[in-house]
């Protein structure tokens, strides 16, 4: 068992009474799961907390063994920054191998040498650079360190260094993208957290490691689709954002059982989030206008593998959505999802519906009702299941919505005015209507 | 995976980590030692650099190679371009090619786009791997200035570089033809 599982037993114990009383199993196994799991989540705070001083000590000293450097000590001649430059690196190898071979079952030891090693690799290249005034600009410096730092996840079980890696080369191609450079080589080195993100899921997937991973992760592929993109086919990015954020939120959804705070499920999180903005965005004609293949880019400028790395993202993450909600979410359990999931056939209509007849108002028209309706259908849901934060988030959609609507110069005040009474009215109508069922209910459940 | 092969695993990309590291160490003082020298005339200005510390950062007045008419490069390609000195004793760049000269002084660099000028000569444009001096946090900001003033034609600046091989390595950083730190504590009083 992983020490970080601790929600599981939580939850196991509390599901335990229920199954003594219905018969499932009976008091002896229910007292003997109960000392098991007492003994076993007895150090398993105290152990958290230790691996988690352990990453932010190594952070602070690597980080620390970095400013020293960078200060660059003239005095010393060239031959002993040179060796300076190893030393730090060289020591916390050592240090590392030690622990793949005494410590490797405590994950203190691990995260926090793994963390200290990832910083040295970073101080020794840059030392080496500053001492001979070579190594180019700070792109090419965060490439050769992202590359050094790709093996490490898996090899040394570390999630910290996983997420350094991912921060490290998403500012490689915010860099490189500045510069004009290609970035494609960015899609196959990410793929290198894949076999450490496997192997947490499975030793512990409701763990905290497994937790911070996922957050790295999204944050991660929220950037990069960005980045990543050629903007060939003005666009695009519109089809490829929709199906992330709806793969996400599909994911995060099959992937939770409900009893996990907000910090758990970061790819439901980010999705949502992320699913709201950019719905804000496109609710507006701008964004819709001038795309689709007849604005096509011609120009040489425009890298080709790239481009249709574009391509393969625009069909590939909208379909991958639409069969992940297909196979993992269940109609009844989930539908609050899959209404969230809705912008997916949405997209797959509007965008090439605009695209043909270059009409900016479908898009936005279809976005705003869709905020409008999964923004009522959430409130509707946490009703239902007396769930406040979910009401709030229905709220929060509408509210956003209409405040948007307020100062969105694109349609006349006479419009706006008449449209914003009816949807007064209608939520007038709205309440009236769900307190009288509400109150029905009460009395039928007395 | 059993403890034995990954600690296997784990020995290799330590090697290859202190490989990058130690061997850029072995390329430039390769250069640095057994190198032929080359001076360049620059027009520098100075930021940091969160990892690596201050530097003055360095610009060349022009950078671009003459190409012959049978030159056929894309932009991204590596081109091999042999140095030269000019009347004044600064270095210019030769003509490009495409294969590696049998002399040692060359630089390997990639090409930019090929132009041709008002006059029909045909040039490769290239960046020069030359772009930074590292320097001390608090001398750096000093030198920057120094070399600022240079910009204005009242100073000359320069480096002097070291080229062995297609690699070429800083030496020395130039004001007025005195190392930047002599020329730096010479001039202390003035500030």
């Amino acid at each position: 068992m992983a020490i970080m599982g601790r929600l599981s037993i939580r939850w196991l114990l509390g599901e335990l009474p229920k199954l003594e009383a219905e018969g499932v199993i009976d008091s002896g196994v229910a007292e003997r799961l109960r000392a098991y799991y007492a003994d076993k989540t007895l150090g398993a705070g105290r152990r958290l907390v230790v691996a988690i001083f352990a990453v932010f000590g190594a952070l602070l000293i690597g980080g620390g063994v970095i400013l020293l450097l960078a200060h660059n000590w003239e005095a010393f001649g060239r031959g002993t920054r040179a060796a300076i430059a190893l030393v730090p690196l060289v020591a916390s190898q050592v240090l590392v191998g030690w622990v793949l071979i005494k410590k490797s079952g405590s994950t203190a030891w691990r995260e926090g040498t793994a963390t200290l090693l990832a910083l040295t690799v970073a101080a020794a290249i840059a030392l080496v650079d500053q001492t001979y005034h070579t190594g180019g600009d700070l792109e090419s410096f965060l490439w050769r360190w992202s590359l050094l730092l790709a093996p490490l996840p898996w090899l040394l079980n570390s999630t910290a260094v996983a997420m350094l890696f991912l921060a490290a080369l998403t500012w490689w191609a915010g860099a490189a993208k500045v510069e004009g450079s290609q970035i494609l080589m960015m899609w196959p080195l990410a793929a290198a957290v894949i076999p450490h993100l496997i192997h947490v899921m499975r030793s512990d997937r409701r763990g905290l490691r497994a937790a911070n991973l996922q957050w790295a992760i999204a944050l991660f592929l929220c950037v990069a689709a960005g980045l990543g993109l050629e903007n060939r086919v003005p666009g695009l990015w519109i089809v490829v954002y929709v199906g992330l954020f709806a793969l996400m939120i599909t994911v995060g959804a099959a992937n939770h059982r409900g009893e996990e705070g907000l910090w758990r499920r970061p790819l439901e999180f980010v999705g949502i989030t992320g699913s709201v903005i950019l719905w804000l965005v496109l609710s507006f004609d701008e964004p819709w206008r001038n795309i689709g293949w007849k604005h096509i880019h011609t120009t040489e400028r425009f890298h080709e593998v790239s481009s249709w790395v574009d391509v393969v993202l625009a069909v590939g993450l909208p379909l991958a959505a639409i069969v992940a909600m297909a196979l993992l979410l269940d109609r009844g359990r989930h539908c609050l999802y899959l209404m969230w999931g809705l912008a997916v056939p949405l997209v797959a209509v509007v965008w090439p519906l605009t695209a043909t007849t270059d009409s900016r108002w479908i898009g936005a028209i279809a976005f705003t009702v869709l905020l409008f309706v999964v923004g009522i259908a959430t409130i509707a849901e946490g009703v239902r299941r007396q769930h406040l934060g979910v009401v709030n988030l229905g709220m929060f959609v509408v509210a956003m919505l209409v405040v948007v609507r307020f100062f969105d110069s694109g349609f006349g005040f006479i419009l706006k005015g008449f449209a914003f009474i009816l949807v007064g009215i209608g939520f007038l109508v709205a309440n009236v209507v769900l307190s009288r069922s509400l109150r029905a209910a009460e009395k039928e459940a007395k | 995976m059993n403890r034995s092969l990954r600690l296997a695993l784990f020995v290799v990309v330590a090697l290859v980590q202190l490989a990058v590291a130690g061997g850029a160490i072995v390329k430039s003082e390769l250069a640095l030692r057994t190198g032929e020298a080359f001076r360049f005339r620059i027009q520098p200005v100075d930021p940091v650099d969160a990892f690596r510390g201050r530097y003055v950062a360095i610009r060349f007045a022009v950078e671009r190679a003459p190409a012959t008419d049978d030159l056929e490069v894309r932009s991204g390609e590596t081109i091999y371009v042999p140095l030269d000195v000019d009347a004044d004793g600064y270095a210019a760049l030769g003509q490009a090619k495409t294969d590696r000269p049998r002399r040692s002084s060359y630089l390997r660099l990639r090409a930019g786009v090929v132009s041709p000028d008002e006059e029909g000569n045909r040039w490769v444009w290239v960046a020069l791997p030359f772009r930074r001096y590292y320097m001390d946090e608090d001398r750096a900001p000093d030198a920057e200035r120094a070399v600022w003033a240079g910009r204005r034609g009242q100073r000359e600046a320069s480096i002097s570089v070291r080229v062995r091989n297609g690699v070429g390595v800083i030496e020395e950083l130039y004001i007025d033809d005195v190392p930047i730190h002599q020329w730096l504590a010479e001039n202390a009083q003035d500030r």
